[in-house]
């Protein structure tokens, strides 16, 4: 069997291979031979029906089997005295036969790129940093009697922060609209949950006063009818209340899950949620940034069939994602490819580079630091042996956590090797910020 | 067009019987069988496969043909007793030499 390899651009090559007529036709014969002894057709005695008929039925499916075999034979002993890495399947089309005894097959396919990882020795990489101090912790406390705040009325004029009972009517050119009129309705200013207009309107309003003022709605207001005018608003207030924070005492306490209502206990629970909380918050960060780092500073050339098979998962993904929030009719809707084609090209490449990384500087996980994973991650569970040996009982739910394993290695690996400095990050910034993926 | 009497002898071939025994039979003495209808003569018989079977150019001819009347079965049905039609079948000889393709026929 001889071939010949070319390359058709940076990663696509095209593979000539021959395969032999007889060796196929020796093969066939010897299929269907097989074939007769089971075969069963009615007036026969299985075993027994005659060569020609089977070879009539059976011949033109046994012929494909054998030459799919005989060529993805050929194609894989190719790649790997070539030592190609394949990436994505190959295209194989028949071509045209040098002689007549040979068919000739041509196989298309990509490779994956040869390239050289970024450099770190000159590059830096901002590293988050921050360290939790008892204002952190306030701060966290502050924002939890936030939410546990109820509201006391107050006889005074409202202030950011207090909620109104308001009837409101609205009108555009002395005319209402629909949606414009409400009653018994609550409003918490300095929420921006209203139109900046109105709550300027209401600031300062005291139960029982009826106000009238103009609001200008915003040309992109999601009514186009109210788009870009300007209404009346009239309100009547009833009810001023403030907001009154829970102390901090024992019953706090107990509401947050201390039993013996200990306010330094809590105190001290609260810390280390904090701390759990900004160490993962800081890694997502600092992974982000590190994988950018490696995006920007790599220059490769992306096998287009790893791309096309990268959009494909991610369309799987979202119609997944849709499904499991109710929609119906997913293969109706249209997937724009190009809508995903940017997201999946940067994981194409990603993957790549961490691959890479891996290779050449041994960072596959070690069995441990999975394990190590898996059982912090089972922690959160009732059963955690259960959950352990659930994971483990099926490669691609380990390959989930392997797959974390790794990621800190290539991050841990990047800092060590890269210009590191350290940035501090406010901490409401980092608490805005979504939990990184 | 096909006149009256070809129409004729279009209905008298029902199907080809393709066993062990016919395969048998085939090879030996280059004989095919066929259910045919139960009224047809052997001249019919021997006129319809030519008819049917001869190509622009390849003649068939049909040296011989042997009937069969086949006693349909008695069955049972639950207590009812049952018979199945009798039909007759067509052990057609042709001349040494030709043959009949039942898989590239319409």
């Amino acid at each position: 069997m001889t071939s010949t390899i070319e390359t058709i651009s940076a990663l696509e090559r095209q593979l000539t291979m021959n395969v032999a007529v007889a060796q196929v036709e020796r093969e066939v014969g010897e299929r269907l031979k097989k074939l007769s002894r089971t075969v069963r057709m009615p007036g026969f005695r299985p075993g027994k029906v005659p060569m020609k008929l089977v070879a009539a039925q059976y011949e033109p499916q046994v012929r494909g089997e054998v030459l799919g075999d005989a060529v993805q034979k050929a194609f894989s002993d190719e790649v790997e005295s070539h030592k190609l890495r394949v990436a994505g399947y190959p295209k194989i089309e028949a071509g045209e036969a040098g002689a007549s005894d040979v068919m000739a097959f041509k196989a298309t396919f990509e490779v994956y790129p040869e390239f050289e990882p970024a450099d770190l020795a000159g590059v830096r990489v901002e590293r988050p940093v921050l360290a939790v101090t008892d204002a952190e912790v306030d701060r966290t406390i502050e924002s939890i009697r936030k939410q546990r705040a109820t509201f006391a009325e107050a006889a005074r004029g409202a202030q950011a922060g207090d909620r109104v009972k308001i009837d409101f009517v609205g009108t555009v050119d002395g005319v209402e609209f629909p949606g414009g009129k409400a009653s018994d309705f609550d409003v918490t200013l300095g929420e921006g949950r209203m139109l900046p207009d109105f709550e300027a309107g209401m600031a300062g309003v005291a139960a029982g006063e009826t106000r009238s003022f103009d609001v200008s709605f915003p040309a992109e207001y999601q009514s186009s009818e109210l788009a870009g005018k300007t209404a009346r608003f009239t309100i009547t207030a009833h009810k001023v209340e403030e907001p009154v924070l829970p102390p901090i005492d024992e019953a706090l306490a107990r509401d947050l899950g201390v039993a013996d209502g200990d306010v330094a206990k809590m105190r001290s629970e609260i810390r280390d949620n904090v701390e759990r909380e900004v160490t993962q918050r800081l890694a997502g960060m600092a992974k982000q940034r590190v994988m950018q780092v490696l995006v920007d500073g790599t220059e490769v050339t992306l096998p287009k069939a790893l791309i096309e098979a990268e959009i494909d998962r991610l369309i799987e993904a979202m119609k997944a994602d849709l499904h499991s929030r109710g929609m119906k009719d997913l293969d109706k809707l249209p997937f724009e490819r190009d809508m995903f084609r940017e997201r999946a090209e940067r994981r194409v490449k990603l993957g790549l580079i961490v691959s890479e990384y891996i290779k050449r500087h041994n960072l596959a996980a070690r069995p441990e630091q999975v394990r190590k994973l898996v059982e912090e991650s089972a922690r959160t569970f009732e059963q955690p042996f259960e959950m352990i040996r659930w994971v483990y009982s099926q490669p691609d739910r380990l390959a989930e956590f392997e797959g974390m394993a790794v990621e800190t290695n290539v991050v841990n690996w990047v800092l060590e090797h890269a210009a590191v400095e350290d940035v501090a990050v406010a901490f409401d910034e980092l608490m805005s910020t979504g939990r990184a993926s | 067009m096909s006149t009256a009497n070809e129409q004729k002898l279009m209905q008298v071939l029902l199907a080809p019987i393709i066993s062990e025994k016919s395969t048998l039979v085939g090879e030996k003495h280059n004989q095919y069988v066929f259910r045919v209808l139960d009224r047809a003569t052997k001249p019919e018989i021997k006129a319809a496969v030519e008819l049917m079977f001869s190509k622009k150019d390849s003649q068939i001819e049909v040296t011989g043909v042997s009937v069969v009347n086949v006693h349909g079965k008695h069955k049972r049905f639950g207590r009812q007793m049952g018979r199945r039609v009798n039909w007759k079948k067509a052990y057609v000889t042709l001349k040494a030499g030709q043959d009949i393709n039942f898989q590239a026929t319409e």
